[in-house]
């Protein structure tokens, strides 16, 4: 017995919702760089569910892709929140403002 | 063996070279340029001369030089595909014309140590170098063998005009009489190139002779009754040729485009003679014998052409008769003088246009180099009523002043008579026929009186009678650079009347008409460029009264007379130790006169009143209408940025919550779309 489909979209959903909340309420910067990790998970999820549900590997090799992706932006993530650091002596991200016009 | 026509570029390249030496290196040379001047002109002079013998021994040379660019085939008729070149037409015309071009520079220079170098004038090397850049920009016209190159050169004819003029140009009136030369000589030009690219347009050529010419075009286009542009043929054929026609007359300063040659007296005499002989004013007129199968195609251009040129005839005859300065008088003269050209060719006598044209470089440049002899002598002063009595202390000067005037005035046996007595026949015959031609005739032959009357009122104010200055009394010495130009042109002037003895020939029967062989491909010939071609082209009825030599004898003594009254009216009015200014006894017609009948007056009236206006509005319109639709858009995105702006806070988190708002959004239009809801 396999679990529906529909199932896995909730779980992507509830995870993508998170993650959002994430976003759009924390300022520590960390805490933003977990909450995309998470949005990005959510979509390898639906990824791989939608793989299995239509017997088609495609998707599952593009979550590979997605996760190799994600390791590199976490890499250029941290880099830019050490800058971020170093320049404000704050992680929070409301902060750095100064170049918007 | 080379022959010439390899060389003929040559004959407009040296007074190029000529320019570039005298304004490179014209300060460390012994005349400051003037040598190289004359070298380069009598260098010129001796390959027209074999250019010259070279035509006369029947060939002719037309040749593309240089091809600049090439069209794509879209003209209304004639060639398809228009070629851009520079090209050599050595025939008939242009061979004797590039002789009189360099022959009359070469004098002019050779005068020029007499006058500019002997008088100490600073800025020699820039005269000089203009002078050679003028000549240059004259012969390459002269030879052009299209209508682009001819309108190339035509223009930098009235730059290097505008240059010399203007080359006292720390006075206040040379400046100004230069800038009005360009000025009035552009506006005629200005419908030249128009025309030029009316007949590129049309026929897709250039060339002025040869099978791909536009005249040949044209003539097809007429006589297969082609639409042209909405117009019949013929009819285009005019409105091309009267736009050319407009350069021709600011060139040749026909009425009404005359005002800037009077002023234009303000330059140096050696270049008035230059400007009035040889170049810059011969230009138009030669310019209308060069394209004469074209005007031959439109008869209504060519009776504009002749009633333009007598009534310029007469009119600037009669304002000749009032001026005081002696300059001013040679240039209404050669207004007039150029009137008659344009009336010659105009009523079809092809001949008689090209024969006073060259009798008037000859003795129009000896009366301006005699006029500056005379400006020596008096110590730079101009005004005839402080001269007289030359004549015994300047016989050179006299005796070929008096040589040149006696031509000008049209008396027998001198060259003018001969010329202008063929233009003067041409008309008449064709005016017993038209009443047009004849009004322009009646105008042209009133003006012979006016001219005999203002030449001699000219010779006897400054050379007889007592001095009535003190520098009359005691003239400045002129050098052997002054008097062999003068006594080399007043032979000329006496007997180059001898090319066309036409009357003589019609009443004894002799084939002495050599200009006509000439011109009519006796010798060289270019295909469809002659004198019995163009006759046919034209088609004018002939009228005579009792028989041909009896209309020839009234012609001829109606004129004579007339000049010979002119001359002795001027001689009882003016002779005598003491004259009297007997003008000024005209009352309200001396004013008119005097004031050249308000012509300048009501050119710069227009100028004031509507051109002014007009240029005024549309600079308004320009600054309002276009700069301010311009310039509110840039305000409006410039206002707009400013507001937008303000969305980018610098929070990543409001833009992640924008994003995700306008992802919502969009979500809920295609979902209503879609019909997610219903």
């Amino acid at each position: 017995m396999t679990v529906p489909v529909e199932y896995y979209v909730l779980l992507s959903l509830a995870l993508f919702c998170i993650g959002l909340f994430g976003v759009l309420t924390r300022r520590n910067a960390l805490m933003f760089l977990m909450s995309v990790e998470l949005m990005l998970n959510a979509a390898t999820i639906n990824l791989i569910a939608f793989a299995f549900y239509h017997g088609n590997l495609t998707g599952q090799v593009f979550a590979l892709f997605a996760m190799a992706l994600a390791a590199a932006e976490v890499a250029v993530g941290l880099g830019i929140i050490l800058v971020l650091y170093r320049n404000f002596r704050d992680v929070d991200v409301t902060v750095p403002s100064t170049m918007r016009w | 063996m080379a022959t010439a026509f390899e060389f003929a570029p040559a004959i407009a390249l040296f007074p190029l070279a000529a320019f570039v030496i005298a304004l490179a290196f014209g300060k460390y040379m012994p005349k400051k340029g003037a040598l190289a001047g004359i070298a380069a002109t009598a260098a010129s002079l001796v390959f027209s001369l074999w250019a010259f013998v070279t035509v006369a021994g029947g060939e002719t040379y037309h040749e593309t030089l240089y091809e600049w660019a090439v069209g794509d085939p879209t003209s209304e008729a004639g060639v398809q595909g228009i070629e851009f070149t520079f090209g050599i037409l050595l025939d008939p015309l242009s061979t004797l014309m590039l002789v009189i071009v360099s022959l009359i520079a070469l004098l002019v220079h050779v005068f020029s140590l007499g006058y500019m170098n002997a008088e100490g004038e600073t800025g020699l090397p820039r005269y000089y170098a203009e002078l050679g850049l003028f000549t240059f920009s004259m012969l390459a016209f002269v030879f052009a063998d299209n209508l682009l190159m001819a309108f190339m050169f035509f223009e930098l004819v009235g730059l290097c005009s505008y240059l010399l003029i203007g080359f006292w140009f720390r006075t206040e009136s040379a400046p100004s009489a230069a800038k009005k030369a360009f000025l009035v000589t552009r506006f005629g030009d200005y419908f030249f190139l128009l025309g030029v690219v009316a007949i590129a347009a049309t026929f897709g050529t250039l060339q002025f002779a040869g099978p791909e010419s536009f005249v040949d075009a044209a003539a097809d286009a007429i006589d297969g009754e082609e639409t042209l542009f909405g117009f019949g043929a013929e009819t285009w054929v005019t409105i091309t040729g009267l736009l050319v026609l407009g350069g021709v007359i600011g060139k040749s300063a026909q009425f009404p485009l005359h005002t800037w040659l009077p002023d234009a007296m303000e330059g140096p005499t050696t270049v008035s003679a230059l400007i009035h002989a040889a170049t810059m004013v011969a230009a138009g007129v030669y310019l209308v014998a060069r394209m004469f199968g074209y005007y031959a195609l439109s008869p209504t251009a060519l009776a504009i052409i002749a009633f333009v040129g007598g009534f310029t005839a007469l009119f600037a005859a009669t304002m000749g008769v009032v001026k005081d300065d002696i300059k001013q008088v040679l240039a209404y003269s050669t207004i007039s003088q150029y009137g008659y050209m344009m009336l010659g060719l105009g009523v079809g006598g092809y001949v008689a246009g090209v024969f006073h044209l060259m009798n008037h470089a000859f003795f129009k440049a000896l009366l301006f180099l005699g006029a500056g002899a005379v400006i020596i002598l008096m110590h730079h002063e101009q005004d005839m009523w402080k001269m007289g009595g030359l004549k015994d202390k300047a016989p050179v000067t006299y005796y070929t002043f008096l040589a040149g005037a006696l031509a000008l005035a049209g008396i027998i046996p001198f060259s003018g008579f001969w010329s202008k007595d063929e233009i003067l026949y041409d008309a008449f015959v064709l005016g017993l026929e038209d009443p047009v031609f004849g009004v322009a005739y009646a105008m042209a032959l009133l003006a012979v009186f006016f001219t005999g009357l203002y030449t001699f009122r000219m010779v006897i104010l400054t050379f007889h009678g007592e001095p009535r200055s003190e520098a009359a009394a005691d003239p400045h010495p002129v050098g052997p650079s002054v008097t062999f130009p003068l006594a080399t042109l007043g032979v000329l002037a006496l007997v180059a009347g001898v090319a066309n003895l036409a009357p003589i020939a019609k009443l004894t029967g002799m084939d002495i008409t050599y200009l006509e062989f000439w011109l009519d491909g006796e010798y060289g010939v270019v295909d469809g460029l002659t004198y019995t071609a163009y006759t046919e082209t034209i088609g004018y009825p002939a009228g005579e009264i009792v028989s041909e030599q009896a209309t020839l004898l009234i012609a001829a003594g109606l004129g004579l007379g007339l000049a010979v009254a002119g001359a002795l009216t001027a001689y009882v009015l003016y002779s005598g130790p003491e004259p009297v200014r007997h003008t000024e006894k005209l009352g309200s017609v001396y004013g008119v006169l005097r004031n050249n009948y308000y012509q300048d007056e009501y050119q710069v009236w227009l100028a004031r009143n509507l051109t002014l206006p007009v240029a005024r509005g549309a600079d308004r319109f320009d600054q309002g209408v276009i700069d301010g639709v311009v310039n509110g858009v840039s305000s409006v995105s410039l206002f707009g940025g400013g507001g937008v702006k303000r969305l980018q806070t610098g929070v990543v988190t409001n833009y992640a919550a924008l994003i995700m708002l306008g992802f919502l959004a969009l979500l809920l239009v295609f979902g209503l779309h879609g019909g997610w809801f219903l």
